[in-house]
């Protein structure tokens, strides 16, 4: 069962340069319990998209120029914000960088977790405190009663990344959208926040959505990767196609950007050149400008997804459609 | 072996605050040979950018030595640390804060060989423009303002800055961190470059990510509450790591391919704060192999492991 089907989803912002066109028709499916990652560089459209399907960007100045969302087998886009807010929190949970921007300094943190809880469920002060500890419990939050009475500053990172986690899912959500959740942590708390995402998505039967600009962080957490640039996909594969056998000449070039800790290369390649202006994006394949491969086929036209081997899909023309996995 | 061209004896930064004395670095000696690229690594509050900070003595030290070039600057009077300034400079992580917003390229190339050298006039464009030109950017970005460039462009812009005086001592504070992999990969190369076309430079690489670093260094030494806790070339450090911390943040390292965090060493807890460090080994409250009666009293002492050194009691037995 589709959990998230965004369907050719367009947005633009209008800005006093012109408009922005920020996401070009980009699709993506997310099945059951499925964990996506959707990677790209700065720029590249990635939160907007999520943000944009549950109605978090303000229009104006965005605009949605095309496509559809269905989310839960209902059709999300241009619902009323009432009944946006009411999904939102209960159905579709977020987290984001930095938790101290959506946790209330002056509050503690139980009062916090005990209305954000009753704001979405139908339950009494005494019986969301309840679901409040065992929620921090879950998160392997060190002694949750003494934590509920304790205040956001009292917390290190780590910690309060726990308590968002917490609450995004103490509604027992369909669907986790985890923005760049790690990026603001160190490496040994990122590597314990990545396994708690993981553990918990898939205890519960969450579907996951994380997006990242670090691949090896998606890679911990995702089952299937999904390669941003310049406002679309360039490629869709599962996490192990991404890493052995990535097709799209952007995927490539950011691989060979990572430097690997165990296995050196003497030289790292960036990518020359500069995202394309979005106010004018360029004809046919938006990264053609900084593409070694680059023919006049890419620039002439759209270039539609290649289904080059099982799940594995990729828009470069360098590629052409295997039968058998159309 | 070459002489070291920045040598920290026991340096000490400690902060009273209302809480207690912050040990922010707490005895690091350090010595950096000539041409060499040094890694400082550890996690937020572990010390290592007031390490680099008290390395040129932006913050002074409260107790030990720091030596540029053979010149003990400790306890120098900062009218003579002028031209020391010439020999050493600093990049920081963020270049957008590090420059006049309402300041031309042109002038934040510049000031440096306004302040340090007498080239002025046509000199002195010429001198900035072959400086843009060597780190990268077109000519045309003279003129721009720092608000019009991109992050990776001002990166570069603060590290033409920094080689204006001719430094041979670049003192690097997480300069890749802020970038996208594509724009840091290309800073790193550049900066590889640079060691290989001038061999007296010498860097000391601040940074978090041990990655990045396996790349760049040479040699990396690892930092937990204001102390090294170990210290060596990169391949073997990386390749057999022997302190516990080490080994659990090599470990943590989320890497870039499929296989999922297979034998990581999970950590339990946060770093503590420097105020309340723990008795005997600072690490030993989030050791995995800590030793009851021995890691919690005894400070641990300095093990040579071959080309590498590390603190820890329990080197060398097996585990």
């Amino acid at each position: 069962m589709s959990v998230l089907s965004i369907k050719d989803l367009s947005l633009e912002f209008r800005t006093f340069d012109g408009v922005y066109k920020a996401i070009d028709r980009v699709s993506i499916e997310l099945a059951q319990g499925e964990a996506l990652g959707i990677v790209g560089e700065t720029g590249c459209g990635k939160s907007v998209l999520t943000r944009a399907a549950f109605g978090l960007v303000p229009t104006p100045p965005a605009r949605i120029t095309g496509g559809t969302v269905s989310f839960l087998d209902r059709d999300i886009l241009g619902l009323p914000q009432n009944e946006l807010r009411a999904m939102r929190g209960r159905d579709v949970a977020m987290i984001f960088q930095d938790p101290m921007t959506f946790i209330n300094p002056v509050f503690k943190i139980g009062t916090q977790l005990i209305d954000s809880i009753r704001a979405q469920r139908h339950v009494g002060r005494r019986e969301a405190r309840e679901i409040a500890l065992d929620m921090l419990d879950k998160v392997q939050l060190p002694n949750p009663a003494r934590q509920m009475d304790s205040y956001p500053h009292q917390l290190s990172g780590g910690m309060r990344q726990r308590i968002l986690i917490a609450m995004a899912l103490a509604a027992e959500p369909k669907l986790l959208i985890a923005d760049e959740p790690t990026t603001a942590l160190d490496v040994t708390i990122q590597a314990q926040i990545l396994d708690l995402i993981a553990a918990l998505v898939e205890d519960m039967g969450i579907s996951l959505i994380m997006i990242s600009h670090d691949l090896g962080v998606v890679a911990q957490v995702c089952d299937r990767i999904a390669v941003m640039y310049a406002g679309q996909i360039v490629e869709d594969a599962p996490v192990s196609r991404i890493f052995d056998h990535p097709a799209h000449p952007y995927t490539k070039g950011l691989l060979a950007a990572v430097p690997h800790p165990f296995s050196p290369a003497d030289t790292l390649s960036g990518i020359a050149g500069a995202l394309p202006n979005l106010y004018e994006p360029p004809q046919g394949c938006r990264f053609a400008a900084r593409c070694a491969h680059a023919s006049a086929q890419c620039r002439a036209a759209d270039i539609g997804f290649r289904h080059i081997a099982s799940g594995h899909a990729v828009a470069c023309t360098l590629f052409e459609d295997e039968a058998a996995h159309v | 072996m070459s002489e070291a061209m920045l040598t920290l004896q026991d340096l000490e930064v400690h902060f009273p605050t209302k809480g207690g004395v912050v040990r922010a670095v707490d005895g690091v000696s350090l010595s950096l040979r000539q041409g060499e690229i040094l890694g400082l690594v550890g996690e937020s509050g572990s010390g290592k950018s007031t390490v680099g900070k008290a390395a040129l003595r932006l913050i002074d030290p409260t107790g030990g030595q720091v030596l540029i070039d053979g010149t003990d600057i400790t306890t120098a009077r900062l009218r003579d640390l002028k031209p020391v300034r010439t020999k050493a400079q600093l990049i920081f992580q963020d270049p957008h804060s590090s420059m006049n917003p309402r300041m031309t390229i042109k002038r934040i190339v510049g000031e440096p060989l306004i302040i340090h050298t007498a080239i002025r006039g046509a000199e002195l464009d010429q001198t900035v423009a072959r400086l843009l030109e060597r780190v990268g950017l077109p000519a045309q970005f003279l003129h721009r303002f720092p608000h019009e460039l991109s992050g990776g462009q001002k990166q570069r812009v603060a590290i033409a800055r920094a080689l204006a005086v001719d430094p041979d001592l670049l003192i690097l504070d997480e300069p890749t961190s802020a970038l996208d992999v594509s724009v840091q990969a290309q800073i790193l190369e550049f900066l590889k470059e640079l060691h290989a076309e001038r061999p007296r430079m010498t860097s000391l690489f601040i940074s978090h990510n041990l990655a990045v670093v396996r790349f760049l260094c040479h040699r990396v030494a690892v930092m937990y509450l204001g102390k090294i806790v170990e210290e060596g070339p990169v391949a073997q450090v990386f390749s057999n790591p022997q302190h516990p911390y080490t080994k659990a943040l090599l470990s943590a390292v989320p890497l870039p391919e499929a296989t999922r965090g297979a034998g990581r060493i999970q950590l339990e807890g946060d770093l503590p704060s420097p105020v309340d460090r723990a008795q005997g080994c600072a690490f030993h409250p989030r050791c995995p192999v800590a030793r009851k009666g021995l890691c919690d009293t005894k400070a641990p002492p300095r093990v040579d492991t071959g080309e590498t050194w590390a603190r820890c009691h329990l080197i060398g037995e097996t585990p």
